[in-house]
């Protein structure tokens, strides 16, 4: 009767222990999860409050007529960084759209399921982590110390590298999600592979490609190690030559900005606005390109 | 227990095979393979000039298998193979030397899903059309204005041909699809399971186009609903396991299948 009655009472009990047990659990995740958010939202913050207290003070409107000015003189600007970052991270998308979109389509249609596509998949996983001094380093044997001299071609093709696989990932990704029925009907009109892909998987999935190509110029805007090997930098006004050193706005930041002059160090600060709000334009755009392809 | 009173509501009088044409595809010992599994088991069937066979049964018998060899649809999958005879006209279409493009021109298929292309009504009707004819634009107006015709769907889109075909309703994309197959004027249409997807308004919409659309097309329709079979086809082959256990005039199988299976199948008693 009375071990009955104890294991009664504790299977009365247990329920409201456990519940008081999962309760206590479920605060301190919370609270570890919230307080985690904001430690990583408060460095955040803080980086980009100093950027734009520091950068908005650096902000001129001769900073996009002026190029960069020599040690020890006044004022100045960063045009020529800016007109040359646009010059080299234009080079590297063009040069890395179409290979990455091609190799993407190859990956996700010609090669499904095949060995090859499996390697190389795994190869373009590891040429999208890698260190980007490393890619500069690359470009800097290949084509600087051949040639001479640093380049904006150099320069270029760094930034392509960097872009090609982040490209050749979201194309892939985005051609996957198109349901294979889609090409089943390209193929029973009796359309080829090419123009299956060409006017219908591509067209299914361009919202998507498009964005990859976005992030991918995003991420190649703000890239500084691939540039120090290979374009390096160039003080005085764009040229159309890109088989000089062409200045560019990541370079020129981490100059001025170990500089002793406080108007580089000013202007490197603007320069790192303006990278900062330009790759925020980008993102917001891809957001809005993959929104109405979400919403279907 | 009579097999007809299961399905007290469908008129089977109408659907008369008995002036039954020429037979257009002859499937002599077709085996079937996705891998190491057999998913057809020597299959011998005939099917005739402008009439609708419906190819019925439970899930995994083959029936879909069976269609998507007509279009050798399958080949886009490396691992999947047909032995046997297909014979389109006389022809073996199963033979590695078929120009594939060509026969999927003449064998168009209709599939479960709506599958509209991301482009516009009227160039996702003239995609087949552009692929093998070089049309002057105002005579190829008039195909995708006839094809839409056809597809009871012209009415409707009428003033948005140059929207999108993915904004329409799942009726109406299914009857896009089959307006885009109807245009390349092929001979034979396969329909896999056309409505299992649709409401009952749409389906009977689907329905009643496929017994107009047989006056020009042979048509091979697998299905899952065994009215929809009774109502729209002329024969009906039953298939279980990969096997095709009865073949026969729609009417024949439905009151008096000379197979058990068949019969346990057709009242609801498995499937």
């Amino acid at each position: 009767m009375d071990a009955s009655n104890t294991i009664a009472a504790t299977a009365q009990r247990r329920p409201g222990r456990l519940r008081r047990g999962r309760r206590v659990a479920d605060r301190i995740l919370r609270v570890g999860c919230t307080g985690a958010t904001l430690v990583g939202a408060l460095v955040l913050g803080s980086i980009l409050l100093m950027l734009i207290i520091q950068g908005v003070r650096g902000f001129t409107p001769t900073m996009f007529t002026s190029p960069t000015p020599g040690p020890g003189s006044e004022g100045g600007g960063i045009a020529n960084a800016i007109l040359g970052s646009l010059v080299l991270t234009g080079i590297g998308i063009v040069v890395a759209t179409p290979v990455g979109v091609m190799a993407g389509t190859f990956l996700a249609e010609y090669g499904r399921g095949s060995k090859l596509a499996a390697l190389i998949r795994f190869l373009n996983d590891i040429l999208l982590s890698a260190p980007s001094i490393l890619i500069g380093l690359f470009v800097y044997t290949l084509m600087v110390r051949p040639m001479g001299t640093y380049s904006g071609w150099a320069g270029g093709v760094a930034l392509a590298i960097i872009a090609v696989p982040v490209i050749v990932r979201t194309t892939e990704d985005m051609l996957r999600l198109v349901p294979g029925t889609l090409r089943e009907a390209g193929a029973a009109l009796g359309a080829p592979p090419s123009k299956v892909i060409m006017s219908v998987t591509w067209r299914a999935a361009s919202a998507g490609i498009v964005t990859g190509i976005i992030l991918a110029l995003a991420r190649i805007a703000g890239e500084t190690a691939p540039l120090l090997f290979t374009a390096l930098n160039n003080n005085s006004w764009f040229s159309a030559d890109l088989m000089g050193g062409v200045a560019n706005l990541p370079v020129m930041i981490y100059q001025f900005a170990l500089s002793p002059y406080p108007n580089w160090q000013g202007l490197a600060w603007a320069g790192a606005l303006l990278i900062t709000a330009t790759i925020l334009a980008l993102s917001i755009i891809a957001r809005l390109v993959i929104k109405p392809q979400i919403s279907r | 227990m009579n097999a007809a009173s299961a399905i007290p509501t469908v008129d089977l009088s109408r659907n008369r095979a008995d002036e039954a044409g020429p037979v257009r595809i002859a499937v002599k010992g077709l085996n079937f393979y996705y891998g190491s599994f057999h998913g057809l088991k020597d299959v011998d069937i005939d099917f005739h000039d402008r009439q609708v066979t419906a190819l019925i049964g439970p899930s995994g018998c083959g029936k879909s298998t069976l269609l998507r060899c007509f279009n050798r649809i399958y080949s886009l999958y490396p691992e999947q193979r047909a032995e046997g005879e297909i014979l389109l006209d006389g022809r073996n279409i199963l033979d590695p030397s078929i120009d594939l493009n060509e026969l999927r021109s003449r064998i168009g298929m209709v599939f479960q899903k709506p599958t509209p292309f991301p482009m516009s009504i009227y160039d996702n009707v003239a995609f087949g059309l552009r692929l093998y004819e070089k049309l002057p634009k105002a005579e190829l107006d008039v195909r995708v204005e006839e094809s839409l015709r056809k597809a009871a769907l012209w009415d409707e889109v009428k003033d948005k041909l140059r929207q999108a075909g993915t904004g329409l309703s799942g009726g109406q994309q299914q009857r896009l699809c089959i307006a885009r197959t109807v245009a390349q004027r092929p001979e034979v249409i396969l329909f896999d399971e056309p409505t299992s997807a649709l409401d009952p308004i749409s389906t009977g919409r689907i329905e009643e186009l496929i017994e107009q659309l047989r006056d020009e097309f042979t048509i091979v329709i697998v299905t899952h609903n065994m009215q929809q079979a009774a109502r729209i086809s002329q024969f009906t082959a039953f298939m279980y396991l990969g096997q095709l256990i009865e073949f026969g005039p729609t009417n024949r199988m439905f009151m008096n299948p000379t197979e058990r299976r068949t019969q346990d199948y057709i009242t609801g008693r498995f499937g």
